[in-house]
């Protein structure tokens, strides 16, 4: 029998800029206050994921916490690899594998790196000096950026398409919007597209305002049984359905630099939940850059593929409160917080949204959002769908 | 404030790559070796399946396309378009700093399905389009092995 899937606990380190706590503080911070609002103590904790430090790091972080897991899961596929890990927690606990389950990221990008993330060549894969995996050892001597892969993918999509930078830009200022609202933001002052289209190219066609923060920042997740969660103090936000792929590694072998991998895992996460994209209430989508949330609402059915510019200009703004499918709501990676890697952020909001707890940001009715998560170089995708009991 | 891309733009001039630092040198391994001494001596060294008629760029020990072990090398000819491209504006890393902006191209070679990411140190990034036909160009790294960028041949 195939047990529901709750998640049952959010917790947020201190953010978005800590330069007294190292990574792993920032991870045991947001752990401790997962564990807080979900009403459970660590000892509940009997599964654990974490990604972004090579090898072993999660076994590494379960000695930290005081765990004893008897799950791990460590896919490490990019910003992305949180929502694989969901993906898999869910499949685990539904199984009857594991009851409780922790998911855990954290980071002090900013304070231990500053703000090169993106630009400091090989496409973004590695520096001078260090024995870079191929692909990458083509790609470094080109010059080529993290940024840049991005941006030839956005070029692309306005070659064939008609895509013009001003809808992309729309989308760092709906942002911006969302942002304004959350204190916890790293930035908070309303934009303009014009103030977009001015600040400076990084890498044609993508501005520095089409590209996410660099943050410092932990968060942490706890899932479980239905049957534990109805016990706990939370209205419990089910995960319905999730899926998960890959078309490439490194830029170049992008067969189509206009449609990613949401192209699959959307459907097949949308049919596992019995919903289509015009149920989603909300969404939270990992906004590495303007480009990677027009190219995914397309690709996961929001808008036909070639008309996501139109769809985000729509109607005022359709990423705004109020919009057809208000889009990370707190500000998402390009205003909010982004350490490195966000993708386990997007758990957490969507889960706050379900909740009714997300105060001035809130979408009024929310019951159906969708975390999407992206990883690489639009290389890995991951959708996982979350619901009320209602839905 | 002053447009920094429009600086940029008036004072492009064609850029000498030719400096090739030491950490940037080739590092071939068991299976690429002949691409970086084939555009050492000016050849563009791509795989070819005798079993789909694909090609692949870079080298492999299966073909990509259709999965089977039957590769052999052979010499494209160097005739490319582009797929995309950018103009990398900031990169921190030297020497790339001071050679912004650069163009950066994704080009479909004209042997079917070889695609390769290639720097374009001679073309002014305001002629940059999709579609442009490209040419390979050679330049060396070190004395046994070379970098194949590409050049605009329309």
């Amino acid at each position: 029998m195939q047990r529901p899937v709750c998640i049952v606990g959010v917790g947020l380190s201190d953010g978005p800029v800590t330069p007294d706590l190292s990574a792993v503080m920032l991870e045991a911070q947001s752990f401790r206050r997962a564990l807080d609002d979900a009403g459970l103590e660590k000892d509940d904790i009997q599964g654990l994921a974490s990604a972004g430090y090579g090898g072993m790091h999660e076994v590494a972080l379960a000695e930290y916490l005081g765990l004893t897991p008897r799950w791990l899961e460590s896919s490490s596929v990019g910003g992305s690899s949180f929502e694989f890990h969901a993906m898999h927690a869910y499949r685990a606990i539904q199984n009857g594998d594991v009851d409780t389950i922790a998911i855990v990221y954290g980071n002090n990008q900013l304070s231990a790196s500053g703000r090169t993330l993106g630009t400091g060549g090989g496409g973004g894969g590695g520096r001078g000096g260090m024995a870079l995996p191929r692909p990458m050892t083509y790609e470094f001597p080109t010059g080529l950026t993290l940024v840049g892969a991005y941006a030839m993918a956005a070029q692309r999509h306005m070659h064939e398409y008609g895509t013009k930078p001003e809808q992309l830009a729309s989308i760092a200022v709906q942002t911006r919007e969302h942002a304004a609202r959350n204190p916890r933001a790293m930035y908070r002052d309303l934009l303009t597209v014009d103030d977009v289209m001015s600040s400076r190219l990084v890498a044609d066609p993508l501005h520095k305002l089409d590209c996410c923060v660099i943050s410092d920042g932990g968060c942490c997740i706890i899932m479980t049984t239905e049957e534990r969660a109805k016990d706990l103090g939370h209205r419990p936000v089910y995960v319905r359905g999730a899926a998960g792929g890959t078309t490439h590694h490194s830029i170049a072998s992008m067969a189509d630099m206009t449609r990613t991998a949401a192209a699959v895992s959307g459907p097949k996460a949308f049919a596992d939940a019995g919903i289509t994209p015009a149920d989603v209430d909300m969404f939270a989508m990992y906004d590495s850059f303007t480009y990677t949330v027009l190219v995914v609402l397309e690709d996961l059915g929001f808008a036909p593929k070639g008309e996501g510019g139109a769809f985000v200009t729509d109607n005022g703004g359709n990423l705004r409160l109020g919009g057809a499918l208000p889009t990370n709501t707190d500000g998402g990676g390009l205003s909010c917080t982004h350490p490195g890697m966000r993708g386990l952020f997007l758990l957490c909001e969507t889960t706050r949204q379900l909740r009714g707890e997300a105060g001035d940001s809130q979408v009024p009715g929310a019951e159906i959002a969708v975390a999407h998560g992206s990883g690489g170089w639009l290389s890995t995708q991951a959708t996982v769908v979350l619901g009320t009991e209602a839905t | 404030m002053p447009d920094p891309t429009m600086a940029n733009a008036a004072e492009w001039k064609p850029q000498d790559w030719s400096d090739v630092p030491k950490w940037l040198m080739p590092r071939p391994v068991q299976e690429d070796r002949e691409f970086w001494e084939g555009a050492g001596r000016g050849e563009l060294r791509i795989q070819h399946c005798t079993n789909c008629g694909r090609h692949q760029h870079y080298a492999r020990m299966l073909c990509s396309h259709c999965g089977r072990e039957s590769l052999e090398w052979v010499t494209a000819s160097g005739g490319g378009t582009i797929y995309s491209f950018t103009v990398i504006r900031q990169n921190g890393v030297p020497p790339f700093n001071e050679r912004i902006p650069f163009v950066v191209a994704t080009v479909d070679l004209d042997e079917d399905g070889a695609r390769m990411i290639a720097a374009m140190p001679d073309l002014d990034p305001a002629s940059a389009r999709v579609g442009m036909r490209v040419r390979a160009a050679f330049r060396a790294a070190g004395d046994e092995f070379g970098f194949v960028d590409f050049t605009a041949a329309e």
